[in-house]
């Protein structure tokens, strides 16, 4: 299991937002993580006073804590091929980058913005901005659907190879 | 740092572009919706 030593309080606000959740959410998910292991923790509004202050460096968590962090988001840490030299920071940034990605309306649902947008007249903006806004948008939703592919790949071969770069 | 790591920093910082100009645009066009929304709301209001 990767240790958690890089881990700064920095880096766990991140990975809680990464997620979208809030603090009430990562107390939950604490505590959810420690019952599957049948492990004893801080209730839930002892946990809602700790988080924050975990996430601000105001005193570091436990290492019953530490580990409960390790298995909420071991998904996103296990999303680094072995042995490549990826720092946490690097594994926070792409898991958030990913994760707003995939939070991103499809083609369909931009046309339906630009068609509802389209209805009436508009001061803001005119009927060709807004055509050109949905249109613009869609393409880079290309481009982000072009450079996760680019993404998997990369880190795929790595994965493959071993990190032998 | 490989010359695979940095391409992959490249690509995150590429996607991450990507994104935000889509996530604007959509911003963008939620904006005018949500002032129809608040026109809506306002005229109800007023007839209330």
């Amino acid at each position: 299991m990767r240790a958690l030593t890089d881990v700064t309080s920095e880096i766990l606000r991140k990975w809680r937002e990464s997620r979208g959740w809030d603090v009430p959410r990562m107390a939950r998910e604490l505590r959810k993580a420690a019952r599957d292991t049948g492990e004893d923790v801080a209730a839930h509004h002892g946990l809602v006073k700790m988080i924050p202050q975990w996430e601000r460096g105001n005193r570091a968590p436990r290492e019953r804590y530490r580990l409960l962090y390790l298995k909420v988001f071991q998904d996103m840490l296990g999303d680094l091929p072995p042995g490549m030299a990826f720092g946490t920071e690097l594994a926070v940034r792409l898991a958030g980058v990913r994760s707003r990605a995939a939070r991103l309306p499809g083609p369909d649902e931009i046309r339906a913005l630009e068609a509802a947008a389209l209805a009436k007249p508009r001061q803001a903006m005119t009927p060709a901005e807004i055509r050109a806004r949905a249109t613009e948008a869609i393409a880079q939703l290309h481009e982000v659907a072009d450079k996760l592919a680019e993404l998997s790949a990369l880190l795929g071969d790595d994965a493959a190879g071993g990190g032998a770069s | 740092m490989s010359a695979r790591d940095d391409k992959i920093r490249q690509a995150m910082a590429e996607l991450d572009v990507h994104v935000a100009e889509v996530e604007a645009s959509v911003a963008a066009l939620k904006a005018l919706l949500a002032d129809d929304e608040a026109a809506g709301e306002e005229e109800q209001a007023r007839r209330g």
